[in-house]
């Protein structure tokens, strides 16, 4: 669990205890049947969203297609009673098994696509499954009567009994939810939505986390089509597989609040009651007006308020109060105090380089590395090495190449040829989130921080890439702050920074895997004089402490005063390599610079 | 004799591939418009298809505005009128809704405006089908002509097997190619055709050149709109249909437009005719109910296994 | 004939240009220098309307150009060849050129600026069928500034034309540069990263540094000055 999770979580539980008890003391006080429906619905089409939010909100793969989870669980429950007599307390646990494994043959191929494409694939799955259905025959099932049984079967005369069993369903998804949103999971999910390249680089298994994440939402998915077919007592493919049931989960979450655990509460409480009462009302004269009413609710919602009713409420109170979260990191992180040393033995000074680290050879050693983009060779056999300790400047005019080079270093793109050892470790062909478990550290030209989570959160990120526990992540993330200077706004939603304090930020996250080699780059964009002066004496502090670094700039200016070598890049060769004072007095740097008119003229 | 019969049902896929995978181009143009070149993920492409349907239907049904034409002429003009109708429709669209999540306001966020694109037009989706069944009611209706019924008999061609030519798909099939034919010269020869294609290709170089980037885009978006509306005018003389048809058919646009290859309009009418050919050639093999069944797993299969080059740009601006 | 005022411009929250002011007269030659993140094609982006300005005026040929939208100011006579191309891909090198043209001036004169381009830039007559984007760097270059000069400019606006182009090509480039501006009498607003090659043909320059005017003048005074080196290189301070 992560740091502060344990009191809002507890705060949570409570207000999600008195809400449900409140919503069931309220049951009691409805006797019309079609509103008993209706209070059972709402914790259902919750749950629902609760469990498309899983996927769809905190890991962003969004998907129109969660009907399949829904109707799977649905049909698995009532075909499991009408041909083994199974009763859906055992037939609703096996409608989750064959949702999860739904869910991995639905994920290994789908999870290659991104984006829009994802999201149409995933809305083909039930349309397929609902057609297969219409012709295996099974359009309308009906659940067989066990009157004698009600208990066993789950086959209630008193509607109240449904919400109850609705509500504990909720209860636990909710919790479920929680649980993910306060752990890596949920820090591993956000961070892959926000950016999935520098969620790799900073060690995330993208792929396994998706994965991890469609599985428990298609069990939770499945768990609500089987109850939901319960209650209902008939299936048809239609009503479980359609696309107004996948459209349910996104209206919901949307309404209320994409990637809160309470956005689809909120949502269902308000849209499920509108749409159903309205049909009731209106269906005969407007059928269909519930869809109607969907539509333009998530249209207004997504035009006013992006992100859902909870988020921009919650925004407008806390802007009221005064910025909070201005507390000191040491506050908060008790582990690390008084010893100075964490569980599993990380120092928290910096990580001591171990002695049979320190050879005599380089640290990284990249060899005659090319890169090809169709005709254009963006990297051309680039050689160089960085000693253990160095400080590397890669400069060079504007497209020579520096970022390329890195995308390769991390194995973000592939190299057409040559090779990069890390301390005699081949790094190439390995994926981003491996090249960062080797000890890579990286930042990117455009912060890609995650705004709505606390600065601390941001940086944890780093830790958990590095396979840290929860408790030494989070001390070693605070140590990385401390290392930045930034310890003091560790609380701050991350949106409220600088973009000096969120390149250091960046550069916090970095250190927290724990790196042997920072790969930063363009960390000085856009800063001002002295912003770049303590950001640079940031960085020489680092630097004093052993680290490696190697920085790309544009402009040799502050550089001249960080770096203990210059590699120069042109049209994605070395032009030069050396100290900074040779390089810059090297007339082919002064020509790639300034132009060759420049030598000519100065001279003359 | 078995031969015969397997030559007869060959031929006649063939034919039916052929026709009605023209038609299917045609509708894959218009998402090929809107969803290839422009990049905006329109979840409503199958209800202006529906739109189409529906606004022939009102035309020329008994005792409408254009009953005049009778039964064989009308259904086809009632067709081509949805056109200017649906372009109306799909601009305002576009101006009061789609603008707001895509084009220049979304350039270089960071997923481009999809997640607002596919929510507000799920959305649209929603309200269209929904406010369709209120609208038109749910019973399937059908522009009636006679020509649905009457079939161009070529020959026996190979003993007895004989090959039949629906002559409203073949109506259907040369007005789809006219429009395409029409269509393609307006974006490849004038003026306004070029500039919806370099402010689809560049908004940013475009608004320098002094093209007025939204109206563009409302352009473009209007016409995409306007010519699946007409393949589901011409659709309408041989299926009934009701309001929640588009859903049909919105797997079967993307399936051709990224088959055809994205950006292309060319590539989006081929891909349609793949398609067309494929649903007919499944209905040799496989019960009725699951030929939507084998296009969705089509569509799967293109999108999963075509390589990654295709969709470059979404692939290495993730 | 450009006169920007007291111009400041915040990108996300960041400021980007901070009161900065110059003005180029008809006619004339005017280079912008200045390191990366310095605001340069910010100060481009403004003019050109892509970006909204905090606060500050900017006016061309006596109009207020802030008042106008953004794609109405090519229909002014303002070109603006923007940094990395950005040339239409999908197009033809010819389509590009007639997309230039689509203001009315450029429509007007379409066949003598299309022989006009042609005649300084052969290549694309060449490779009028082609596709833009399977063009070389430095032919597309040309083709960004012929697609520049087909709206019949007044004002040329051109972001770091070089950038990423071999010298040689560089240099063909900077001479087609100074003969538009020279034999056409087109207006030259040039941002430049090669600093000499470019000051060498203006009139006047300015060098900007992190959203501050910080020096300008003509030709002598800027190659004189080592903040113009020291912006690039980083020397002297150390």
């Amino acid at each position: 669990m992560r740091q502060g999770a344990g009191p809002s979580l507890r705060r949570n539980l409570t207000v999600l205890a008195v809400v449900a008890v409140v919503y069931l003391l309220a049951t009691v006080f409805v006797t019309n049947s079609y509103y008993q429906l209706i209070m059972t619905l709402v914790p259902v089409w919750a749950l629902f969203g609760v469990s498309w939010n899983i996927l769809s909100g905190y890991g962003g793969q969004l998907s129109f297609g969660h009907a399949s989870f829904f109707g799977i669980g649905a049909y698995t429950v009532t075909l499991a009673m009408v041909y083994w007599a199974l009763t859906p307390w055992l037939g609703i646990p096996l409608g989750m098994l064959l949702g999860g494994l739904a869910a991995v043959l639905i994920g290994m191929p789908t999870f290659r696509l991104r984006g829009h494409y994802f999201a149409l694939s995933m809305l083909a799955y039930p349309l397929a499954i609902l057609y297969v259905m219409q012709y295996l025959g099974f359009q309308e099932v009906s659940m067989p009567m066990y009157r004698a049984d009600a208990l066993r079967y789950m086959e209630f005369a008193e509607p109240r009994i449904y919400t109850l069993i609705a509500v504990l369903l909720l209860i636990g998804g909710v919790v479920v939810s929680m649980i993910i949103e306060n752990s890596r999971f949920g820090l591993a999910l956000l961070a892959i939505r926000q950016n999935e390249l520098a969620a790799e680089a900073a060690g995330i298994n993208a792929r396994r986390w998706k994965m991890l994440s469609l599985i428990v939402s298609g069990m939770l998915g499945a768990l609500v089509g089987g109850f939901y077919a319960r209650v209902l007592l008939v299936v048809t493919p239609e009503s479980v597989f359609g696309m107004l049931v996948s459209a349910q989960a996104v209206v919901v979450t949307l309404f209320g609040g994409v990637a809160s655990v309470w956005g689809p509460v909120i949502g269902a409480a308000i849209l499920v009651p509108l749409a159903e009462t309205l049909q009731a009302e209106l269906g005969t004269y407007l059928p269909g007006i519930q869809g109607v009413v969907y539509g333009i609710a998530i249209i207004a919602i997504m035009l006013l308020s992006p992100d859902g009713l909870f988020w921009t409420i919650r925004d407008r109170l806390l802007r009221r109060e005064t910025p909070h979260g201005v507390g000191d990191v040491t506050a908060i992180v008790p582990a690390a105090g008084t010893d100075g040393r964490l569980s599993d033995g990380w120092s928290l000074a910096p990580p001591p380089i171990p002695a049979s680290a320190r050879r005599s050879g380089p640290l990284l050693q990249v060899d005659r590395l090319s890169r090809s983009f169709g005709g254009l060779r963006a990297v051309s056999e680039v050689s160089f090495e960085i000693a253990e300790g160095e400080i590397l400047g890669i400069i060079g005019p504007n497209g020579a190449g520096k970022t390329t080079l890195f995308n390769v270093l991390n194995g973000v793109l592939s190299a057409d040829e040559g090779s990069a050892r890390l301390d005699g470790r081949p790094m190439l062909g390995k994926k981003t989130y491996e090249v960062c478990r080797m000890g890579v550290g990286r930042t990117f030209q455009v912060v890609r921080s995650f705004s709505r989570l606390p600065v601390l959160d941001n940086v944890i990120v780093g830790a958990y890439g590095a396979g840290m526990s929860d408790r030494d992540a989070i001390a070693r993330a605070a140590q990385a702050l401390r290392q930045v200077g930034l310890h003091g706004r560790a609380g701050v939603e991350a949106g409220q920074l600088t973009n000096k304090q969120l390149r250091l930020m960046e550069l916090a996250r970095a250190l927290a895997g724990n790196p042997r080699l920072l790969l930063l780059d363009e960390t000085l964009a856009g800063l001002g004089r002295e912003e770049c002066d303590e950001v640079l004496a940031v960085l020489a502090r680092l630097r004093a402490q052993g680290m490696t670094i190697c920085i790309i700039e544009h402009t040799m200016h502050a550089m001249m005063r960080l770096a203990d070598r210059f590699v120069v890049l042109d049209h994605g060769r070395v032009l030069a390599t050396g100290l900074p004072r040779t390089v810059v007095e090297d007339e082919s740097v002064i020509e790639a610079y300034l132009g060759k008119k420049w030598l000519t003229r100065r001279e003359a | 004799m078995d031969l015969e019969i397997l030559v007869e049902n060959v031929l006649n896929a063939v034919t039916a591939g052929v026709t009605i995978g023209c038609i299917y181009g045609l509708m894959c143009i218009g998402l090929g418009l809107i969803f290839g070149i422009m990049r905006i993920v329109n979840f409503a492409q199958g209800e202006l298809l529906m739109l189409g349907m529906f606004t022939s239907f009102y035309l020329v049904s008994e005792g409408r505005i254009l009953s005049f034409l009778g039964p064989y002429w009308g259904p086809f003009i009632g067709a081509m009128c949805a056109a200017p109708a649906i372009f109306a429709g799909g601009a305002v669209l576009h101006r009061f809704l789609i603008s707001r999540v895509s084009g220049l306001r979304t350039v270089g966020s960071l997923d481009e405006g999809h997640f607002g694109q596919l929510v507000v037009t799920l959305g649209i989706s929603l309200i269209l089908q929904n406010g369709g069944q209120i609208l038109f009611g749910s019973t399937p209706v059908a522009v009636r002509t006679p020509l649905s019924s009457q079939a161009f008999q070529i020959g026996p061609v190979y003993q007895g097997a004989t090959v039949f030519l629906n002559k409203a798909k073949l109506v259907a099939f040369f007005v789809a190619i006219l429009t395409a034919v029409v269509l393609y010269v307006v974006l490849e020869y004038t003026r306004l055709g070029k500039a919806l294609r370099a402010a689809a290709d560049n908004p940013t170089a475009a608004t320098y050149m002094g093209i007025d980037v939204d109206r563009a885009y409302r352009i473009a978006f209007g016409l995409g709109s306007g010519i699946t509306a007409v393949a589901g005018g011409l659709m309408a003389t041989y299926i009934s249909f009701g309001p929640f048809v588009g859903f049909d058919y919105v797997i079967i646009m993307y399936s051709g437009v990224v088959l055809g290859g994205m950006g292309s309009i060319f590539g989006a009418f081929w891909g349609g005719v793949t398609v067309g050919f494929v649903q007919q050639f499944s209905a040799l093999v496989l019960p009725p109910q699951l030929q939507n069944a084998a296009i969705f797993v089509v569509f799967l299969m293109i999108v999963l296994l075509r390589p990654q080059g295709l969709f470059g740009r979404s692939a290495e601006r993730a | 004939m450009l006169e920007v005022r007291n111009l400041s411009v915040a990108y996300g929250g960041l400021r980007a240009l901070s009161d900065v002011s110059l003005s180029v007269g008809e006619r004339q030659f005017v280079t912008l220098v200045g390191p990366n993140g310095a605001g340069k094609s910010t100060l481009f982006k403004t003019i050109s309307g892509v970006v909204p300005p905090a606060s500050g005026s900017i006016s061309f040929a006596g109009e207020d150009l802030l008042a106008r939208a953004p794609s109405d100011r090519a229909h002014l006579g303002i070109a603006h060849v923007p940094e990395g191309r950005q040339v239409f891909k999908t197009l033809t090198v010819r389509e590009n050129l007639e997309m230039g043209a689509y203001p009315k001036a450029g429509h007007a004169r379409w066949a003598q600026t299309l022989d006009r381009i042609h005649a300084l830039f052969p290549i694309l007559q060449e490779r009028a069928g082609q596709l833009a984007g399977t063009l070389s760097g430095g032919e597309q270059q040309m083709l960004a500034i012929g697609r520049g000069l087909a709206c019949a400019p007044r004002l040329l606006m051109l972001d770091e034309p070089s950038m990423g182009l071999a010298p040689s090509v560089a240099d063909t480039i900077f001479e087609r540069i100074s003969q538009i501006h020279r034999e056409d009498g087109v207006t030259i607003l040039l941002v430049e990263q090669r600093v000499a090659e470019a000051l060498e043909r203006s009139d006047h320059g300015y060098v900007l540094e992190t959203g501050h005017i910080v020096l300008e003048g003509g030709y002598e005074t800027l190659l004189a000055d080592d903040r113009v080196r020291r912006s690039y290189l980083g020397l002297t301070e150390a």
